[in-house]
């Protein structure tokens, strides 16, 4: 990642002012699109650009995933998993790519990215940002059942939409970090600014930065839609993937899959206009939620 | 029961008027906050629905006016205002429940009787008001649950319209079917009747039939599924098992296989008799070729009713075969099966049946030791008679 001029060193300045000063150095790299976004695995961006191809060679899919040992792995994990329900293990690739079909394999190849960014070597971050994909996770599968049964638009969208909802978080967190030291240089461990101002700065600004991630990626436009709109709902447009993003967001929080506080009443707000908004009943939302902490922790292992 | 309606439109007032009416619930109306204060001078009222933004005096300040009088009426939001920091201020105040505008009758009827938790019928409901709405879980097909959901027997999910038309003229006419030819459409139906058999295609364009059912399962946790699928394919009954369904049935339909499926559906409340811990199988009728199907269903009947005894706390489970007939191998293994499940879930299994039963358990090795009462009485007293026979 590029790291910007570094502004005046401000050792001695409170940490609300370090914190702005932060935030400062972040949004004005928004603004000038200075950000420097992870790129797409080159493996899982090959294969996603073949699968545009409508007339694209299964052989030829799993000819470039096998040159990813992870990803092999990966796949061969998914395709043999209880999620795919089949009696005889898939013994190749190729034979996992058959079994997946084009959408889950974009999916697949978008989520094992997604992971990549979630992943932090920072000890101070690490926590945390294993803590934003078990929520994003959690409102991937949310979303997916949400859009299914209100029928708004394609389940895959909303569960890559829920997927990447948070994706900004980890990358501003990683900038906070490469900006501090910029700051502070090596004491920086030493004067770490106050938590809730750091998450404050995080929640403010990540949203730019994952459409812009999303972007860059070439997300299909609902499922960026679904990622900027989904902070408030949208009442002229109630069965949205954003709509049902914003409502998977408050179910996960309301049972406790979120990193950072929940202002309980307006959650609990958020899940009574969002049943409604959407057109379910109290009981299919009881029974989406059912288990999600586990079903969570399926797909984590 | 009375609810007050709280509008500053009139089409809003009325819709709500006449769908709490069709539920059997007397009405009152108020124009906004101060009118509606009045009102409840005046006297009390089960319900509000109440409007945000009125004239006068608007819905926070009515509601807030309302609870500072310590008066704690449920309230029913019903609102084109979907902004969460209005709704959590609402919340606060106290309300029950939330509906945005426009809004589906269905909806707020089912809200109306979740807020005044009518799960009884209040008594000046009219016929087909909310003593149909407010029927039980179990329900008769056609009529409508506590939600408001109707129940229906079948579901065919196919993306060939001909599927359902072609099983619609082989099922009995008291077999009510729905047809859905889209993973949506199927999607839709489930979330407003209740089914008890989902048949879903599995070569559905577009369409992952294990995700859809698994989806479908959800919000039709009753229901059983069963795949439908061509007779070429290899190995159909047990990857469609493997997947998660219930069974499979093969296209196009053949009689026996739709028979045997209608029997495991809907014929199970014959089969098997529970009275406290004593079950009792029913007496096979039929041609002979369906005895296979009769001893399967049995087989699968009784585990989950022992386990509902478990459940429930009882010792023992006495289990009466007598009607049933007895053939060596079938009954044989049925009884094994039973004895061994039993004993997994911690119940003692008392057997009754015939003679003819005692003499044929007695013949296999790991039956030999299988207890046969003579009835239901001697089971429940642990006292058995003569060996049958005379040889023991």
């Amino acid at each position: 990642m590029s790291s910007a001029a570094p502004p005046p060193a401000a050792p001695a300045a409170p940490q609300g002012r370090l914190a702005a000063e932060l935030e400062k150095i972040v949004t004005k790299r928004i603004a000038s699109d200075q950000l420097v976004l992870p790129a797409m695995p080159a493996v899982a961006l090959k294969c996603l650009n073949l699968i545009k191809d409508p007339d694209f060679s299964l052989k030829e899919a799993a000819g470039i995933i096998e040159r990813d040992p992870i990803l092999t792995a990966l796949i061969m994990r998914l395709a043999n998993s209880a999620a795919m329900a089949t009696r005889d293990a898939a013994q190749s690739v190729l034979a996992a790519v058959t079994r997946m079909g084009v959408q889950k394999l974009r999916t697949f190849l978008i989520e094992s990215s997604a992971r990549k960014v979630f992943e932090s070597r920072d000890p101070r971050i690490v926590e945390a940002s294993r803590g934003v994909w078990e929520h994003s996770l959690a409102v991937a599968m949310l979303g997916r059942d949400i859009v299914a049964f209100s029928n708004a638009g394609s389940p895959d969208f909303g569960y890559l939409a829920g997927m990447l909802h948070d994706v900004g978080k980890p990358i501003v967190a990683a900038m906070l970090l490469e900006a501090e030291k910029a700051i502070l240089g090596a004491k920086a461990s030493a004067t770490w600014i106050d938590s809730g101002e750091w998450i404050g700065v995080v929640q403010r600004v990540h949203r730019q930065v994952g459409v812009a991630l999303a972007e860059k990626w070439e997300m299909p436009e609902p499922v960026l839609r679904g990622i900027r709109d989904c902070q408030e709902y949208d009442n002229s447009d109630r069965l949205s993937i954003a709509n049902a993003v914003r409502f998977a967001n408050a179910l996960a929080k309301q049972e406790g899959i979120y990193v950072g506080e929940v202002a309980t009443e307006d959650n609990d707000a958020l899940v009574m206009v969002g049943r409604s908004l959407l057109g379910l009943d109290e009981e299919t939302v009881t029974r989406l939620t059912a288990n999600l902490r586990d079903k969570v922790k399926e797909q984590l292992s | 029961m009375k609810i007050l309606t709280v509008d500053d439109s009139r089409a809003v007032r009325m819709l709500v008027g006449k769908q709490a009416r069709e539920l059997g619930l007397e009405v009152a109306e108020a124009e906004d906050g101060e009118q509606a204060l009045a009102r409840i001078a005046e006297g009390k009222y089960d319900l509000i629905v109440l409007d945000i933004t009125m004239p006068v005096l608007d819905g926070p300040a009515f509601l807030a006016a309302l609870r500072e009088k310590g008066d704690r009426t449920p309230v029913l939001m019903l609102t084109s205002e979907s902004k969460r920091s209005i709704v959590a201020t609402l919340m606060k105040l106290g309300i029950d429940d939330f509906i945005l505008k426009p809004f589906k009758a269905d909806e707020l009827k089912a809200k109306m009787l979740k807020v005044l938790k009518l799960d009884k019928v209040p008594a000046a409901a009219p016929a087909g008001g909310a003593a149909a709405a407010a029927e039980s879980a179990v329900v008769a097909p056609g009529s409508a649950t506590a939600g408001g959901k109707t129940a229906v027997d079948i579901l065919v999910v196919d993306d060939m319209e001909t599927v359902e038309k072609r099983l619609r003229t082989m099922v009995p006419a008291e077999v009510s079917m729905e047809g859905a030819t889209s993973a949506q459409a199927a999607l839709t139906a489930a979330r407003e009747r209740v089914f008890r058999l989902v048949l879903v295609d599995n070569d559905m364009p577009n369409t992952d039939s294990t995700s859809l059912m698994r989806q479908l399962r959800v919000v039709q946790p009753q229901a059983g599924f069963v795949s439908l699928s061509l007779r070429t394919v290899s190995r159909a009954q047990e990857e469609s098992r493997a997947a998660g369904f219930d069974g499979n049935l093969f296209k196009p339909f053949d009689t026996a296989g739709l028979e045997e499926l209608l029997q495991r559906y809907f014929d199970n409340q014959e089969l098997l008799v529970t009275k406290e811990n004593v079950l009792a199988v029913a007496p096979f009728h039929g041609r002979e070729n369906k005895l296979p199907g009769y001893f399967s269903q049995v087989g699968s009947l009784i585990p989950k009713a022992v386990d509902g005894l478990a459940a429930a706390c009882f010792a023992e489970v006495v289990v009466d075969i007598t009607q049933m007939p007895v053939i060596l191998d079938k009954t044989a293994r049925l009884v094994l099966q039973l004895a061994e499940h039993s004993r997994r879930v911690g119940l003692e299994m008392r057997l009754v049946g015939s003679p003819e039963l005692s003499k044929v358990l007695k013949q296999l090795a790991d039956t030999a030791d299988v207890p046969v009462f003579a009835s239901v009485a001697d089971a429940q007293a642990g006292k058995l008679g003569p060996p049958a026979g005379g040889s023991r």
